[in-house]
């Protein structure tokens, strides 16, 4: 079942996505955190960070909206008590980065390079919940080629870069981020949307506007996917919207090479070993490694 | 995954769901689960609960406000019910030398059952004061006086007392000779009113809040509620029960 992504070997291609899953520790009374392919764990900045004012979540059609707003730790917390528990967990960690400038980005990689038992970094330059950084640097490719090189020039680790559904040209800030020195690439982070309260006239969520998840875009994902992957020859992680193995195998078959649930997490904490579980019985039944499903669309 | 065992109609709009999974939940007064039924991607997250009841049997109390309530309030006995939890932190059970006051709005009568029946376990006996805006709004009353003094009050004077649940409170709390503590569970404006009015006499006061959840388990961090001291506090893992204190500014 094992997938490879540059130099990235995972044990197979069924991830969680970033902010859906907490640090995984939180996990392992329901399940075995160690099975998945890896965790991308929430978003870590240098400093703790409170987060955004409620609400900040709500559901929409087959989906939600959250402004969480990158509530996290830090760094120190992190690395102290966190990372130590991940290790003797056993589970394979990517570690979610989040900064406000390219510096920052930077200061976190080179950090995080000198740590034990992280096998990747992911650098989000795609949140829409922030007000500094997050989403600008990932509409369009000159900021996305900068942090991505940053990133690159002070860590030895894999990097993946997590892109946004809403740049202006995704295909272009692909070829920018790999360029930059990216290993692999994730799509999509999630897209703005807004919901209101009719009876109060008031947005649903304190920041007004969010990020969509869930099955409502997977269509948009899946599109996107489809498009770097023929336009940029590198590895691709695909999200959103994932609650079953019929996605991932759309997603891969759309050019993804492994694949990140997200917000199914909430419906259910152990949907990713219940799908690993139905995808291994898919590839054994028949007779394909993941490698061989990965963009087979037909589409002539 | 759990099953359902019994769904009962207290009112109309409400459903009190008993079910039972592989294990026991155990859980206190005041801890919540999270509960979906098997109906696909829409609506996507779980619903919070607090237990109604735990331990031989499992219970909740649903107050039908969209389609997931809805549905759930519509399943029948052996439908499947994913359950997560119990989760979060429950009340604290009072001190033999006070004398329990819960205070319940409308469908925040959940948590506060299970505690006035802990109470009755454990040799004590509550005093519920019980408000609604009417008579159809008060699911679990007559159950409740089995086992604790019961004050209705309803805004439209159909059911009890006319008026708010905060004039018996009040009422009550001005009789100092016995030490009381209080615990509440409602609509935000009543816990409001219910922490302003211990405060203001110095009486211990808990309360249990509601918010929107995705996670359940401290993970999202999507029921963010701002407290006293201006920073935040999570509904599912530092709650759902907090010293009013904790919460509201005095």
């Amino acid at each position: 079942m094992a997938v490879r992504l540059g130099p990235l070997e995972l044990k197979n291609p069924i991830m969680v996505a970033s902010g859906t899953f907490g640090y995984g520790v939180e996990y392992a009374d329901v399940m075995d955190i160690s099975a998945i392919g890896a965790i991308s764990v929430k978003g870590i900045s240098l400093e703790p960070r409170a987060g955004n004012p409620p609400p900040r979540i709500c559901e929409t059609p087959a989906g939600m909206i959250n402004a969480i707003g990158l509530a996290n730790i830090g760094y120190d917390a992190f690395v102290q008590t966190t990372l130590p528990r991940l290790r003797e967990l056993g589970a394979t960690v990517v570690v979610n980065l989040y900064g406000t400038s390219a510096d920052e980005f930077a200061e976190l990689a080179e950090r995080f390079d000198s740590q034990e038992g992280i096998a990747a970094l992911e650098v989000n330059i795609s949140c829409p919940n922030v007000k500094a950084g997050g989403i600008h640097f990932g509409v369009r490719p000159e900021p996305a080629a900068a942090v991505t090189r940053a990133v690159r020039e002070r860590t030895g680790l894999p990097v993946i870069v997590k892109l946004s559904p809403e740049a202006v040209n995704i295909a272009e800030v692909a070829k920018a981020a790999r360029e930059a020195g990216a290993d692999a690439l994730s799509l999509i982070n999630t897209i703005r949307g807004m919901s209101i309260d009719v009876e109060t006239r008031r947005p649903r969520l304190g920041s007004v506007m969010g990020g969509m998840s869930g099955p409502a875009i997977r269509p948009l994902a899946v599109r996107l996917v489809y498009e770097v992957h023929k336009a940029v020859d590198v590895p691709l992680i695909g999200i959103g919207g994932i609650s079953c193995l019929r996605d991932v195998l759309e997603f891969m078959m759309a050019g993804a090479t492994a694949v990140q649930i997200g917000t199914a997490n909430y419906t259910n904490p152990r949907t990713s070993l219940e799908i690993l579980s139905d995808f291994e019985k898919y590839c054994l039944e028949r007779g394909v490694t993941p490698a061989e499903l990965v963009g087979t669309v037909k589409t002539n | 995954m759990a099953r359902v065992t019994q769904v009962r109609y207290p009112e109309q709009g409400y459903a009190l769901i008993w079910f039972r999974g592989d294990r026991q939940l155990a859980g206190n007064p005041g801890q919540f689960v999270m509960v979906r039924g098997d109906w696909g991607n829409d609506p996507i997250l779980g619903r919070a609960f607090s237990l109604v009841e735990s331990g031989e049997e499992e219970a909740i109390l649903v107050r039908v406000v969209g389609v997931g309530t809805r549905r759930l309030a519509e399943l029948k006995p052996d439908d499947p019910l994913w359950v997560l939890g119990p989760s979060g932190h429950g009340f604290a059970l009072p001190a033999s030398d006070q004398n329990p006051v819960l205070v319940a709005g409308g469908v925040g009568i959940a948590p506060l059952y299970f505690l006035a029946k802990k109470i009755r376990e454990t040799g004590g006996r509550a005093t519920v004061l019980y408000g609604a805006r009417n008579n159809r709004e008060t699911p679990l009353a007559e159950e409740i006086e089995e086992f604790a003094d019961l004050v209705v009050t309803t805004e439209d004077g159909s059911a009890g007392r006319r008026g708010l649940v905060t004039e018996p409170l009040a009422e009550i709390l001005d009789d100092t000779s016995v030490a009381r503590i209080v615990y509440s569970c409602g609509p935000e404006a009543m816990l409001e009113a219910v922490a302003r009015a211990c405060v203001d006499r110095q009486v211990e006061c808990q309360i249990a809040l509601e918010s929107p959840m995705a996670c359940g388990k401290g993970t999202c961090k999507g029921c963010a509620v701002l407290a006293a001291d201006g920073r935040y506090r999570y509904v599912c893992s530092d709650g759902p029960v907090f010293e009013s204190r904790e919460i509201y500014k005095s």
